[in-house]
């Protein structure tokens, strides 16, 4: 049961990103770190358990967040294509000066 | 004493803090390799090996984007970071990782097992979720195509 520490450790690891870092693709990782976290818990109770089943529940909880990465890092690369901006706070502006105009 | 799990789970954490701690993206995009890499050889370790491959191989796709992306965004430049900010971080890191390799909070035995097989788990419990799953990811395909073509036309 030791590893329910690390899965604990790796969430508080990426709120703090979440919270501190304002670079997308810092965000993103940060984001993967906490996806990360929760599937280690199906994979340590299934081994702790003796049970296949958390195993199979990682392989789908993996790909839905593969595609979620996918998703977002398309995103990303995007808005620095478009706009130069890799920063969410300076997306944040982009996005309000085009409002007030 | 000292085992491998420890030794993986160290590496887990220093890493992972390393990933967003470091400011230069490709190093950053490296260090999330090895936290993923680590994560993997942690499931091997629980006896939980198609977990372990799964990890392994959807890691390599996503560091590869990670990667290219980082390559990206690291043709902007900027200030470098300190080797005493390095330092400090990993020694953090490793101070972070102790309660991890350190605390035990017990065990259960609430709950039995029903003694599945993989095979039997994947396509007997969780064959819709598995159609599904086929499905979500068609859909991301179609939608990563249709977002970056969208931009190129409007480029």
């Amino acid at each position: 049961m030791e590893h329910i520490v690390l899965s604990l450790t790796l969430l508080m690891i990426g709120m703090y990103g979440l919270i501190t870092k304002r670079d997308l693709l810092k965000t993103l990782i940060s984001i993967e770190l906490i996806a990360a976290a929760a599937s280690m818990n199906f994979v340590m109770f299934s081994s702790i358990v003796g049970d296949q089943l958390g195993q199979a529940f990682f392989i789908l909880m993996l790909s839905v967040d593969t595609s979620m990465t996918a998703i977002v890092i398309a995103l990303v690369l995007v808005s620095y294509r478009e706009l130069k901006v890799s920063d969410a706070m300076e997306l944040h502006k982009f996005k309000r000066d085009r409002d007030e105009k | 004493m000292f085992a491998y799990d420890d030794l993986f789970v160290l590496v887990v954490v220093v890493s992972a803090f390393m990933a967003l701690h470091l400011e230069n993206a490709t190093h950053a995009a490296i260090s999330f390799a090895v936290a993923l890499t680590a994560i993997s050889a942690l499931y091997f370790d629980l006896n939980a090996p198609f977990a372990a491959i799964f990890q392994l191989v959807v890691g390599a796709g996503t560091i590869a984007i990670f990667f290219l992306a980082s390559e990206m965004f690291a043709q902007k430049g900027g200030k470098m970071q300190s080797l005493g900010s390095k330092v400090a971080g990993a020694i953090l890191a490793i101070g972070i990782s102790i309660p991890s390799i350190v605390l035990d909070i017990g065990k259960i035995a609430f709950v039995k097992s029903n003694g599945l097989s993989f095979s039997s788990a994947l396509w007997e419990s969780r064959a819709i979720d598995v159609i599904g799953q086929g499905v979500v990811i068609l859909t991301l395909a179609i939608g990563a195509v249709m977002v970056l073509k969208k931009s190129r036309k409007e480029g």
